[in-house]
């Protein structure tokens, strides 16, 4: 359960991350030594565009402590799903290159499958597992692309 | 007649059995994708992208105009059947054209949908033809100043018309123009916010971002309200045709949608939520029965959605001729160019001629393809809707996490769409529209590039932004567009809080 005043938190921090931002493009700008001197160098437009952001993120911040804001009511958030969601993307990025394409895939599919609150976990696995190997197929096979097949994989398939 | 003649050899490429067959797949995956909920063009355009990584960039274009022709298509359905509007586009459809579905009358929603998309998605490519090719003249007498003057007002019309708080809409704006800057520095060749990390001297990808936002951001704000929004599919039911009345009521507001669509799809204030929303407003001024609005009124779907086929034509005019990307599905389409070497702008009418005028010529091939696809088969793409929700969002996190990694073969392009979902999914719920970003981070580079191409030939005098005629034009409207909602709300504000004024409704 969000509330309106929640929202406003997220807003300030919506304001805040672009504060931080375009103070770091600021601070990364001026801390590179700039190539080439020239009329209009490198680092101009760095600089407008940190100046945006930060004139921009006063604006948001301002609106979030008195303005008017999306969903005054609150919004309802189911933040667990959110997580296991975001969850299963870290883990597949984090063992793709190891175990490979169709392993990683199908268990982002589990994991999102879950989170949108369907239990049958080895049916989801076994749908997942399907649909990762046939775009493993077409993609690798059909379309010439490279999805890994992972170092775990390269042991079972040693003479490919 | 140099036109048609261009045109002729266009349709000679475009319906040689090989290309045929990718249009045929093009509207066809473009229809199916474009049905799923959630899913816009944009989206659409980018998922599949790396389908086509080993295509003749021809037949590859061809097969995008498909999919984005069909993905309008698409969207429609959605709109209708389920009231999920996939892009801004279809928002005014979904009033009453689900409204019709609620009654009964889905079939005849589609069907008027369908037709009148067919037709303006026709007559405007017509005015396509031959508009492209003016603007391409017109296009030639810009210089630097006057294009980044362009890009200048793109980038304010862009983020001003959407969503109904300028500072979000700009911080989105800002956002892309940020994600912009990484990389390397396309004069100087100095390395930009890199950070060290060699995966990011070559920029952050378009592709990418487009689908964090739209597919990742999206996928986690759907999952964060499943629990508590049941969504209900209309089922198609009684007659399948339209009566003689609904002809008679759909066909004058086909017409005046594609009149409204096709130029304010040209204009670099672009995009489909504006024409719709006027189309609709008219249809509404002009009915008989104005209280059916909101209600079911079939005039509400025929207009909206010919405005909506016919402003996608129109935003191919200066994407073509002047490179100029008005909405975040050309965006998309410009980064698909850049990735086969391709620069739209007016020299891409000479050197590639077989590819542009092959393309317009297969979005006609197009048109047709989707009328015989859409009305017969339209049974077919509702069974779409009955995927199970689980399945359906694991399958396009599926396919996102494809489409990303495969641009490069590398995981930070993952971690990155990891990063950009969440922050999309942190700006759906904040409300804060997704196309600026998208839009910005395109446009930035090529922005920043005329800027100083502009001031190098001037030898640093800023002035020739404002003593350029053209160019001081351009930018006195995008000041006049941000400035003017300020000064609006301001005054408003000003009334409201009058007591002895009238009250007005924010």
């Amino acid at each position: 359960m969000t509330t309106g005043r929640s929202l406003r938190i997220g807003e300030a921090l919506l304001g805040g991350g672009l504060f931080a931002l375009g103070a770091l493009i600021a601070v990364e700008t001026m801390l590179t030594p700039s190539a080439g001197r020239g009329v209009v160098g490198p680092a101009l437009f760095p600089y407008l565009i940190s100046a945006g952001l930060m004139l921009v993120a006063l604006s948001l911040l301002r609106e979030a402590f008195a303005g008017h804001i999306a969903h005054d009511g609150g919004l309802e958030l189911d933040l667990r799903a959110v997580m296991l969601v975001a969850a299963g993307l870290v883990a597949q990025f984090l063992l793709i290159e190891y175990l490979g394409w169709i392993p990683a895939a199908a268990l982002l599919f589990v994991a999102v499958a879950r989170a949108f609150g369907n239990r049958r976990f080895f049916v989801n696995a076994a749908f997942g597992l399907v649909l990762s190997g046939a775009t493993f197929v077409v993609f690798n096979y059909g379309l010439d692309l490279n999805l890994p097949i992972g170092t775990v994989g390269e042991w079972f398939l040693p003479a490919e | 007649m140099d036109t048609l003649a261009a045109l002729g050899h266009g349709f000679l490429v475009a319906l040689t059995p090989y290309n045929l067959l990718w249009s045929a797949i093009g509207v066809t995956v473009g229809t199916a994708v474009g049905v799923l909920p959630g899913i816009g063009p944009a989206l659409t355009v980018a998922l599949l992208l790396p389908v086509t990584y080993h295509l003749e960039p021809t037949s590859a274009f061809i097969m995008f105009a498909g999919i984005y022709y069909g993905a309008m298509y698409g969207g429609s359905t959605t709109s209708i059947l389920l009231n999920a509007p996939g892009e801004s586009g279809s928002i005014v459809t979904a009033i009453d054209g689900h409204a019709m579905a609620r009654q009964g009358r889905g079939a005849q929603a589609l069907a008027t949908a369908a037709i009148g998309s067919f037709i303006a998605g026709t007559i405007a490519t017509a005015a396509l033809t031959f508009v492209a090719p003016l603007m391409v003249k017109m296009a030639l007498l810009f210089g630097p100043a006057e294009y980044f003057a362009l890009m200048v007002l793109a980038l304010t019309t862009v983020t001003a018309v959407l969503g109904d708080s300028l500072a979000r809409g700009l911080g989105s704006l800002f956002l892309g123009l940020a994600l912009g800057l990484v990389g390397i520095d396309m004069q100087t060749g100095q390395a930009r916010l890199a950070f060290g990390v060699p995966e990011l001297l070559d920029g952050i990808d378009t592709v990418v971002v487009a689908v964090g936002l739209f597919a990742v951001g999206e996928t986690l704000y759907v999952a964060s309200r499943f629990r508590f929004e049941r969504e209900e599919v209309y089922a198609l039911k009684g007659s399948k045709w339209m009566s003689r009345e609904d002809w008679s009521r759909s066909w004058k507001p086909w017409l005046r949608g594609t009149l409204l669509g096709f130029p304010i799809g040209a204009l670099p204030a672009g995009g489909s939520e504006i024409p719709t929303f006027l189309s609709y407003l008219v249809e509404k001024r002009l009915a008989k029965k104005p209280e059916e609005f909101g209600h079911g009124a079939i005039e509400a779907v025929a207009g909206p959605e010919a405005a909506n086929n016919a402003s996608a034509a129109g935003v191919l005019a200066p994407l073509l001729s002047l490179g100029l990307p008005t909405s975040a599905t050309a965006a998309i389409m410009l980064a698909a160019f850049q990735q086969y070497g391709l620069q739209p702008g007016p020299t891409l009418f000479d050197s590639t001629p077989e590819l542009v005028w092959g393309m317009i010529a297969s979005l006609y091939v197009g048109n047709v393809l989707l009328l015989l696809l859409n009305l017969p088969l339209v049974g077919m793409w509702v069974k779409l809707l009955v995927i199970p929700r689980p399945w359906l969002y694991a399958g396009i996190l599926v396919f996102s996490t494809l489409g990303a990694y495969t641009l490069n073969n590398n995981v930070i392009d993952l971690v990155i769409l990891w990063v950009i979902g969440l922050v999309g999914f942190g700006m759906r719920v904040l409300n804060v529209p997704v196309a600026p970003c998208v839009v910005g981070l395109i446009l930035g580079p090529l922005a920043e590039q005329q800027f100083r191409r502009a001031l190098a030939i001037s030898q640093g005098d800023a002035t020739v932004f404002i003593t350029h005629p053209i160019s001081a034009a351009l930018l006195a409207v995008a000041v006049l567009l941000v400035v003017g909602p300020l000064v609006m709300r301001r005054r408003n504000r000003a009334a409201a809080s009058d007591p002895a004024g009238k009250t007005s409704t924010v």
